[in-house]
């Protein structure tokens, strides 16, 4: 008998692996619960395509969208078109990566009562967007397809994120069948989603580049005869510029000192840059992830990588991305990583509150500093500040060539450099031509309204 | 009565009744069920293992060996049960088997030096107190314990139900019933099928305690646990279906039939051994009977219907499965062979094959290995029999890849969440909506997801009740196979062991197939929560496998599958 009872031992093992295998799920669901709770298949949390994700406002409580029964957006139509990208649609075209990334949040899930509620009372999630703004800063697009981004370099609070073009979730348009193109890329976030070529204000780029690499770079003098030989090409200017100082040089965005910086400093310096500053890196925050920008010298000719410094070439940008960058400029080196969801409310206490995280030290905050006067002098004499009143604007513009017969694109990113309203922008219009003509005024109205916002809260 | 329901209806529907109670019964439960599980386990995991000596062997110079067991294996090697260290003793020499009228036999296991029985050699022998038993030349007697040792004995053994008494558990699970029973009630449109339901279900098991009560048995954690899953089975089954209610009652007392035959079956070894042969008959004619009449439901061919009424013999099968590969010490020791077992096993688990019915055949697999084992005590076997069986499952594989198609979306379901992982992603869902402690009895979503209340039954439990009672309920098997591998030492028979071995295992398998195939951790192979599911013939198949677990519970007064010495002796100390 005593050797028949010893083998009950395969009971043993059978019950250790039944308790491992409970123990794996239990651990897997403390980890991975809040993921299936909101699973798009779930009658719990889903009204049709939408999550009902309870209440969301703007950051000064105006009520963007309500979907604890049905899904209600703003009674304000304007407002609508200009914060759909933000919430998505009725239909699944177009996803919120932010909803959906605070959606256990939203529906109000916990890993202990998992949806049990007694009450039923829904939570509301508070964007950093100002309603007010993105409908200044949707008005300002008139229709012309392009984004516009405004956050605070110091907390990470993004105030406006609009793209164009857009449409009214109640009234939606016929896309499909669309045939004037007014709604090419309708679906997409261009703020997020796309990446632009961003012309002269990649100048910045080779500028902190130069700054921090060429010592007597202020006391050096460029020669401008509207073209420059290199290579078999020809690099052709805005105009003739004659001598220029480096602050000269970017005041004017003369491509001829900016194509013989970016030949000096190398292909290996200026890549290290474009990957240093952020620029060939994809962003990630609030279950956004943007798209990565591109700066690729393989193989490039001379005259290839002097269009690379001057912002052509093969070079691309995000937007989001490429308004933290203004944001270390503004901050000494370093800026708040950008976010949009500042508080999901629900119950007695915040089920969740934004904590400001920041960039690496992107540059030299000396560097930073030298940069940041260099915009400041564009505005003043370039852009005219009459532009911005009140507003110490720091600023670049650009005008990226898309090809022989299209209207450029027109850029245009910087910052105030003001304690009370440390704002970092980027205007772009599509096909808008000359950068600080068509961008500069638009900048001007969003950021008044940015500030006007921030009045407000006190 | 009914006028009582419908006040209560109307209650609940003025004041929200149900939302209120629900949110203070939903942290009561787990706590009830905790303490329910907890006496039953306690009392059954920490009760003092004290050997029953059954006779002496008294040997040369005097010295004299405890019997413990109805069935004693006797040599020089350490792992006898009574070791005889002299050098004509060869190291497995002879089975000493005790019947249950009180006689015993001596049988040679291939022994070198024979056995002797006063004076005449013998292969196997029927033994007196007193006759002079020689094993390879050295002299034994067998001695009588007396009656005064024998009571002495029966004292110090740990009663069952003495410290941790049954009654007072029974009564914390008809707690829980009545709170889920009015729960549900509050809930439903028609309250008053639920009610009854669950006053049927108590009833039953009072009534079952009290004639256990009459037949001196205190024993009642095994039942008892038993009892609390299948309250969770109509808890289920109330939610989801309540019109099938009477039919799982209806089975719920078919089971308890089938408990009590067993259980009587089991008391005498020798009528164990003999149905045996019934046993091994009658499992194959199901499966015939299934192979010709069966209808296809869910993939697989294992259902039959009869009068209207649906059923899976192969659930069946698994008893006689047990009954047939169980086996005494004596014949594991001479008939070393399993030739006949395992021609049974493959003929078994081939039918279930064609029947494509992969799950129930996985479950006869493991119990022919873990029998297997528990009568050759070699891996090396066991390993070869799985290795052949791997090759012919890879075979198998190989010229009907449709086979694999069932396991495809194991691992991916969230990639298939709308073809082949819809249920496992609806029930991780589920599970997660449902928290630790539930969204409320009757508040699920998963019931509208086919299988939910059978394959599925981990996460609508989950769902309604909470993770943490689901939990509970895996530990409820797992209390009473670890009470299995506990009782294992004081066995009297390899019969009875083996036998409880494999019921638990089963139990265990079906467990872990049905959990592990609910959350991906396994392929799901649709095989049922024991209890819990809902299903007639597997409730009335885990009754009866619960009976061979009973037949192994040794403590004083515990199990009806254990014969009680008559009450005029137990009443003379």
């Amino acid at each position: 008998m005593k050797r028949i009872s010893h083998r009950m031992v395969f009971l043993i093992v059978l019950v250790a692996a039944l308790l491992l295998g409970i123990l794996a799920f239990t651990v897997h669901y403390f980890f991975r619960s809040d993921d299936w709770v909101v699973f798009s298949g779930s009658p719990h949390v889903y009204t049709g395509n939408n999550l009902s994700s309870g209440r969301v406002t703007d950051r000064s409580g105006t009520l963007l969208l309500d979907s604890t029964d049905g899904r209600s957006y703003s009674e304000d139509a304007a407002l609508r078109s200009a914060t759909m990208h933000l919430l998505g649609d009725r239909f699944g075209y177009i996803s919120s990566p932010v909803l959906n990334e605070y959606a256990d949040e939203l529906v109000g899930f916990s890993k202990v009562n998992g949806l049990y509620s007694l009450t039923d009372a829904s939570n509301t999630a508070v964007l950093t967007i100002s309603a007010q703004v993105q409908k200044t800063a949707q008005a300002a697009l008139a229709g012309r397809k392009g984004t516009i981004g405004v956050y605070n370099y110091k907390t990470g609070e993004i105030l406006c994120a609009v793209t164009s073009p857009t449409y009214d979730p109640d009234n939606m348009p016929d896309v499909e069948n669309d045939a004037t193109g007014a709604y090419d890329g309708v679906y997409l976030n261009r703020f997020f989603q796309t990446s632009y070529v961003p012309g002269s204000i990649f100048k910045l780029v080779t500028s902190i580049a130069a700054l921090e690499n060429i010592p007597d770079i202020t006391q050096r003098t460029f020669t401008c005869s509207g073209t420059w030989e290199i290579g078999g090409d020809t690099i052709i200017c805005n105009g003739v510029h004659g001598t220029l100082t480096f602050q000269e040089a970017l005041a004017h965005s003369c491509n001829v000192a900016f194509g013989q910086l970016a030949v000096e400093l190398g292909p290996e310096t200026m890549t290290a840059y474009a990957e240093q500053l952020g620029v060939t890196e994809s962003l990630k925050f609030d279950g956004v992830t943007t798209a990565a920008g591109s700066f690729d010298l393989e193989g490039a000719a001379d005259s290839e990588i002097a269009w690379s410094g001057i912002g052509q070439y093969t070079d691309l940008v995000n937007p989001c991305q490429y308004m933290v960058l203004m944001g270390a400029i503004a901050n000494g080196g370093q800026a708040a990583i950008p976010h949009l969801m500042a508080r999901v409310e629900g119950g007695l206490t915040d089920r969740y509150t934004a904590r400001t995280a920041y960039t690496e030290t992107l540059m030299d905050a000396a560097a930073a500093s030298q940069l940041a006067d260099m915009m400041r002098y564009n505005v003043v004499n370039m852009y005219g500040a009459g532009q911005f009143p009140d507003l110490k604007v720091c600023a670049k513009s650009g005008t990226a060539e898309l090809g022989p017969g299209t209207t450029p694109n027109a850029t245009f990113a910087g910052f105030i450099q003001d304690e009370n309203y440390p704002l970092a922008f980027i205007v772009i219009v599509e096909n808008g031509g000359s950068g600080s003509a068509t961008c500069a005024p638009i900048a001007g109205q969003v950021l008044n309204a940015c500030v006007a916002a921030m009045q407000n809260e006190g | 009565m009914s006028q009582f329901f419908e006040s209560l209806s109307a209650l609940a529907q003025s004041a929200g009744l149900a939302d209120l109670t629900g949110a203070a019964l939903r942290y009561l439960f787990p706590l009830l069920a905790l303490l329910i599980l907890g006496r039953c386990a306690r009392s059954l995991l920490l009760f003092q293992k004290e050997p029953e000596v059954w006779a002496w062997l008294s040997g040369p110079g005097g010295a004299r060996l405890a019997v413990t067991h109805w069935e004693t294996l006797l040599g020089r090697a350490k792992t006898c049960d009574v070791v005889l260290d002299y050098p004509t003793i060869s190291r497995t020499h002879a089975v000493l088997t005790r019947y249950d009228d009180g006689s015993w036999t001596i049988s040679d296991v291939g022994s070198k030096g024979g056995i002797q029985v006063n004076g005449e050699s013998t292969s196997m022998a029927a033994v007196d107190f007193g006759d002079r038993i020689a094993l390879g030349g050295v002299e034994f007697q067998l001695v009588p314990i007396t009656k005064e040792q024998e009571v002495i004995q029966a004292s110090v053994r740990t009663r069952a139900g003495d410290e941790i008494r049954p009654g007072v558990t029974l009564f914390f699970l008809t707690v829980f019933q009545i709170l889920t029973a009015f729960q549900l009630m509050l809930r439903a449109e028609e309250p008053l099928p639920i009610g009854s339901a669950f006053l049927i279900l108590t009833g039953i098991q009072w009534a079952f305690f009290l004639f256990m009560r009459i037949l001196r048995r205190t024993g009642f954690e095994v039942e008892s646990i038993a009892f609390f899953l299948t309250t969770l089975d109509l808890a289920v089954i109330a939610s989801d279906d309540p019109s099938e209610l009477r039919k799982q009652l209806v089975c719920i007392a078919a089971g308890l039939m089938v408990f009590l035959i067993i259980c009587w079956a089991l008391r005498d070894l020798e009528r164990a051994k003999k149905l045996r042969y019934v046993a091994a008959a009658g499992g194959l004619a199901l499966l015939a009977i299934n192979l010709l009449f069966g209808v296809e439901q869910y993939g697989a061919r294992n259902w039959i219907y009869i009068g209207g009424i649906s059923f899976q013999p192969s659930e069946l099968v698994k008893l006689c499965f047990i009954f047939v590969g169980a086996s005494t010490l004596q014949r594991i020791m001479t008939k070393r062979n399993m030739f006949l077992f395992i021609a049974y096993s493959a003929l078994i688990c081939g039918c279930l094959v064609l029947m494509s019915d992969f799950g129930t055949a996985l479950i006869f697999f493991v119990a022919f290995l873990v029998i297997a084992y528990m009568r050759s005590g070699s891996f090396a076997t066991i390993a070869l029999i799985v290795t052949a069986t791997g090759f012919g499952g890879v075979l198998a594989l190989r010229f009907k890849p449709y086979i694999l198609n069932r396991f495809s979306a194991w691992g991916h379901v969230w990639e298939n969440a709308l073809t082949t992982g819809y249920q496992q992603t609806r029930a991780m869902m589920c599970i997660a909506s449902g928290g630790l402690f539930g969204l409320g009895i009757g508040e699920g979503w998963l019931k509208y997801v086919a299988a939910s209340d059978t394959d599925l039954v981990f996460a609508f439990v989950s769902e309604e009740w909470g993770l943490i009672m689901a939990i509970l309920m895996v530990l409820a098997v797992v209390c009473l196979a670890a009470f299995v591998a506990r009782s294992a030492s004081v066995g009297r028979s390899s019969f009875y062991t083996i036998s409880a071995c494999a019921a638990a295992a089963i139990l265990l398998i079906q467990t872990m197939l049905n959990v592990f195939g609910t959350v991906d951790l396994l392929p799901l192979t649709g095989v049922t929560f024991p209890f819990v599911s809902n299903g007639g013939s597997s409730m009335i198949a885990c009754w009866g496998l619960l009976a061979f677990i009973k037949g192994a519970d040794t403590r004083q007064n515990a199990s009806v599958a254990v014969k009680l010495p008559p009450r005029k002796e137990m009443e003379e100390r």
